[in-house]
């Protein structure tokens, strides 16, 4: 089990492992700061 | 979101088992002019062709963006015709998070997407006497009152 959230960086692999897996993408715009 | 929502192990565990999370700069170009962002937190779920399903602005805590990922899914489902996992994902929402803000468009979209897959209009009206009931102040009651008149 993951002890934190694992984001991706890049939308175009975010969408290749939805493809892959058969799920959705959580698109998160943050302000780093 | 950092300090509250995301370490939260409900959260974490749902986020790794049930979506791709990819984060980016709020001025990230060409994505933010693409998905026209102008506030943070902006959350939007994509379906696996990028297509836009859900989207939500400002702060979010565990009980709330759970059930605000799930109605994302279930729309996915939605508009691309899968009823039956829409109506499983407005259920999860239904069952586990009834208090959410979430709740009363999954109602709406599950009485909707049971008619689209039976061609019955009972559950329309279904809709509405939920909403009614429980949720009488929100905007999904308004849009389901001409369901009233169903038989």
């Amino acid at each position: 089990m993951a002890s934190k959230v694992e984001w991706e960086t890049e939308l175009e692999t975010a969408l290749s492992r939805a493809k892959a897996e058969k799920k959705n993408v959580l698109l998160d715009f943050f302000n780093p700061g | 979101m950092d300090a509250v929502t995301y370490p939260d192990n409900n959260v974490i565990n749902f986020m790794q088992g049930r979506v791709i999370p990819v984060r980016v700069p709020y001025d990230h170009k060409p994505l933010s002019e693409k998905f026209n962002v102008k506030w943070t937190p902006t959350l939007i779920t994509l379906d696996s062709e990028g297509k836009e399903s859900h989207r939500t602005v400002g702060f979010l805590g565990p009980d709330e963006l759970i059930p605000s990922l799930l109605l994302g899914i279930g729309k996915a489902y939605f508009e691309s015709g899968r009823f039956q996992e829409a109506i499983s994902a407005f259920n999860e929402i239904l069952t586990g998070y009834p208090k959410s803000h979430s709740a009363p468009e999954a109602i709406y979209l599950r009485g909707v997407s049971l008619y689209k897959s039976t061609k019955d209009p009972k559950p329309l009206r279904g809709a509405y006497d939920k909403l009614s009931a429980e949720y009488s102040d929100s905007e999904w009651a308004k849009r389901a009152y001409p369901y009233r008149l169903i038989e």
